[in-house]
């Protein structure tokens, strides 16, 4: 079955069934697939240059059987299982494959990944960890260089005019996306968490153009529709490491909660911010790119207190809190994830300072934890009421 | 007898590295005394020099948490400090010596002061924390998390990540440079803005040269252990670590590096080897087991002689890169180098690429070694990241084989020596083997 005769929550759905259906429909009809890796290669420039931007994602279904002769198991298990199905041949639609330097296991992982898969193009944005003027200027440097590798392999320049009009089209989704997550504002919320979160992975599995289409279907759908997830009495927010598949999520509203909100890289922290229109274009992009998305892999200059830093740093958190009327935050990562997990303490200590209760869960990106985490959560829900 | 052979070292170690451990003592005391007397004091990471140049010409004294951390682990100390770590409610997979420190570090904010039972006269509370890009994420983020206990100013030198860039652009080093030196100005604005004085520009010279002379000497030490057999061991040069990592700046650790040097030199000429007889020429990657290093002495009984080790802690190659020259071109090109000098060596041998695993094939190759020993840490997700991948490549490539043991740098429960004293006699044939194979295909050793 094509993807052609599907609209709205049921084409989500199927692409977030099968993530490579719609590429290899694509690759069919002769359009190129550039995978990418995490929310930091700028899409813009990938697309700008005619390519199909295709988040490579690992798989909590999925046994890992290959990965393991190359990256040992004490490091991030997504990485390990994105590798793993990639050296199945789960990707093979993709021609090349950008990453970022967003963690450290992400830089050593794009090497092997380099090595195993050699594909025909292939490149690593190195970019800075912290935020200051010099960094915006050495990230430019990495994006140029980034865009020149691009137009050494297709031959062909991408101009202002284009990454401008890139830009618009990115926006636009991301307004839309935006949108979206408003239908969560409500009470009860017109689309649940889990729902959600398959649009955002289908949304990063086909090209923008369209997935603005499907997100506009989904969201008159939701509007019109009389079986939202219906009454429930908690309404959380859930912060953390990448999700691939909505396990936990329906884990949670199987339970009596609603997750209206989230700080996660394949939610808010991937469609939030929109690129500012500037005359160079390249500088809205290394803006929204290296300081717009709030990624804990990114240092942030120490503020003269501690309480001061953690307002910057996690403010937007509290309005995310107060704007979806969120009851508690729950905050998840999957074992072996460093970034999310020095975070932890503070971030506990600044939601308590606040006045919402919060919980952290870390999980081993298998389903067979799921029993203990379900219990944790209703524990957390029992406080919570 | 018993007690005798229990007692018997297999390995013989350098006489010349008695000088180092008054020296670390002396680094430890030297933190607190600066504190006691109101000077300022750093709590940083390992930097690869830069910033240690800057802060010392500022009259900062730095003390090094992850150096602390290795302090702790072989005195015992680390699986309490951990634990507390565990109950303020961080991840247990974190880094050992960030979960350790952490730990330390709410000791001493509970306790009002230094803990009376800290190793080497522990840490004082810092005037500031000094992160660093380099290596991996928990680098900055420890100290981000620390500024929950001690509420001081927290700065991070950021870097390239090197490695990956060297094939695509030629002009990428002065790019890269250029950051690096505008990071260090920026840093300098910070600690005068902080301590409210000027940095003598004078000063950092002065430290840098004292630098260049150890740099080179110290890399120069390495080269002897190329002949066989290797008149230094593995445990020789984790031991010379400390001052070649935080003391540069110092003449008396030029002083170490000369007679160090001397002793090694002598050894070479006269065919002395570390271990006697040399059965085996070993790579160690990366970091060891601080709790347990006397297990070594069991694998040199067999004849092991760890002849290079710990890629990240080698000490950079000559300087062939140009770039500008003013004082912090040169400072942070040296920290640069250590990441590219390899891999612009493999360019000039004509050795096939590997990116950030080229340090273990120009090794395996120049030190011509029989087996590649990877210490996989529980709690150190960046020195293991790529010993898989690097095993695999000396395998296919060279004809190395690899073994492999479990361990943590900081958590000696999870590190099991007998274990690896049942794989080591197999490894062994594998070792054997793999000579032959490497004669049969023309390998050169």
């Amino acid at each position: 079955m094509t993807t052609a005769s599907l609209h709205g929550f049921a084409k989500a759905r199927k692409i977030y069934e099968d993530r490579g259906l719609r590429a290899r429909e694509l690759k069919a009809e002769g359009k190129k697939i550039m995978g990418y890796y995490c929310s930091y290669p700028p899409l813009e420039l990938i697309t700008g240059m005619d390519f199909v931007p295709f988040r490579v994602q690992g798989s909590i279904n999925e046994a890992i059987t290959k990965a393991d002769s190359s990256i040992p198991t004490i490091v991030c298990p997504i990485i390990r299982s994105s590798l793993d199905m990639a050296m199945k041949g789960k990707y093979d639609f993709m021609e090349g494959f950008v990453t970022a330097h967003s963690c450290d296991c992400q830089e050593k992982f794009c090497r092997i990944w380099e090595h195993e898969l050699k594909l025909p193009f292939h490149h690593y944005i190195d970019m800075p960890h912290v935020v200051r003027e010099n960094s915006f200027e050495q990230f430019k440097e990495k994006l140029i260089m980034f865009q020149k590798a691009m137009e050494a392999y297709t031959g062909r320049a991408l101009d202002r005019e284009r990454i401008q009009q890139e830009i618009r089209v990115h926006n636009r989704q991301r307004a839309l996306v935006r949108k979206l997550y408003d239908l969560r504002k409500e009470n009860p919320p017109l689309l649940s968490g889990a729902e959600n979160l398959e649009i955002m992975i289908a949304l990063m599995c086909m090209p923008i153009e369209e997935g603005s289409i499907m997100l506009e279907e989904i969201i008159q759908e939701a509007l019109s529709r009389g079986n939202g997830p219906g009454e429930k009495d908690t309404r959380l927010m859930l912060w953390g490491s990448p999700l691939t598949e909505t396990n936990l999520i329906q884990m949670i509203e199987s339970l009596n909660a609603h997750v209206v909100m989230d700080d996660i890289c394949v939610g808010t922290r991937h469609y939030w911010a929109d690129v500012e229109a500037t005359s160079d274009p390249m500088d809205g992009i290394v803006k929204r790119y290296l300081s717009e998305i709030k990624c804990p892999r990114t240092f942030r200059e120490s503020s003269s207190t501690f309480e001061e830093e953690m307002e910057s740093r996690f403010g937007y958190l509290k309005d995310f809190a107060r704007d979806w009327h969120v009851d508690g935050i729950l905050l998840q990562s999957v074992k072996y994830c460093d970034t999310h997990g020095y975070e932890v303490p503070a971030l506990k200590a600044y939601f308590e300072k606040i006045g919402l209760p919060a919980m952290y869960l870390e999980h081993e990106y298998t389903m067979a934890a799921e029993a203990q985490l379900k219990n944790r959560v209703e524990a957390f829900l029992e406080i919570i009421a | 007898m018993a007690d005798k052979e229990k007692t018997k070292k297999f390995i013989n170690r350098l006489k010349s590295r008695n000088i180092v451990r008054p020296m670390v003592n002396k680094m430890y005391a030297e933190g607190v005394t600066a504190a006691n007397e109101g000077r300022p004091l750093a709590w940083s990471m390992v930097n690869w020099w830069e910033g240690d140049i800057v802060m010392r010409a500022m009259g900062v004294t730095p003390v090094y948490p992850e150096n602390y951390g290795t302090v702790c682990a072989s005195t015992g100390m680390a699986q309490k400090y951990q634990a507390i770590c565990d109950a303020e409610g961080f991840p247990t997979h974190l880094c050992g010596y960030s979960r350790n420190h952490i730990g330390y570090a709410a000791e001493m904010k509970k306790l009002g002061k230094i803990p009376p039972d800290a190793p080497l006269g522990g840490m004082a509370e810092p005037t500031f924390m000094l992160g660093s890009g380099i290596a991996c994420d928990t680098r900055f983020k420890w100290f981000q998390a620390l500024r929950q206990y001690y509420d001081v100013p927290v700065w991070t030198i950021d870097t390239p990540s090197y490695d990956h860039t060297e094939d695509i652009d030629s002009d990428i080093h002065e790019h890269n440079i250029r950051h690096k030196v505008k990071e260090l100005e920026r840093f300098i604005e910070f600690l005068e803005n902080l301590l409210g004085k000027k940095i003598d520009m004078d000063l950092v010279e002065d430290y840098l040269e004292n630098q260049e002379k150890v740099f080179q000497l110290w890399w120069e030490i390495n080269e002897l252990r190329k002949a066989k057999p290797c008149p230094m061991h593995s445990r020789d040069f984790w031991t010379l670590m400390v001052p070649g990592y935080y003391m540069t700046y110092d003449k008396d650790a030029l002083n170490l590096y000369h007679q160090v040097y001397e002793e090694v030199k002598a050894r070479t000429d006269a065919g002395i080897g570390a271990v006697t007889p040399e059965k085996y020429r070993l790579m160690f990657a990366e970091l060891p087991p601080w709790h347990s290093l006397d297990f070594f002495e069991k694998l040199a009984e067999r004849g092991w002689n760890f002849v290079v080790e710990s890629q990240g802690y080698h000490p950079p190659e000559p300087m062939s890169l140009k770039t500008g020259d003013s004082v912090l071109e040169r400072l942070t090109r040296w920290t640069y180098w250590v990441n590219v000098g390899h891999i612009r060596k493999a360019k000039e041998k004509n050795y096939p690429l590997f990116g950030p695993v080229q340090y273990y094939y120009n090794w395996a190759r120049e030190y011509q070694v029989d087996g590649f020993i990877t210490h996989s840490l529980l709690s150190c997700r960046t020195a293991t990241f790529w010993l898989p991948h690097a095993a695999n490549i000396l395998k296919e490539e060279l004809l190395v084989p690899s073994m492999n043991m479990e361990g943590d740098i900081v958590d000696f429960t999870v590190f099991d020596p007998d274990l690896v004293l049942k794989n080591a006699e197999a490894f062994e044939e594998s070792m054997d083997y793999h000579r032959g194979e490497r004669k049969r295909k023309g390998l050169e050793w």
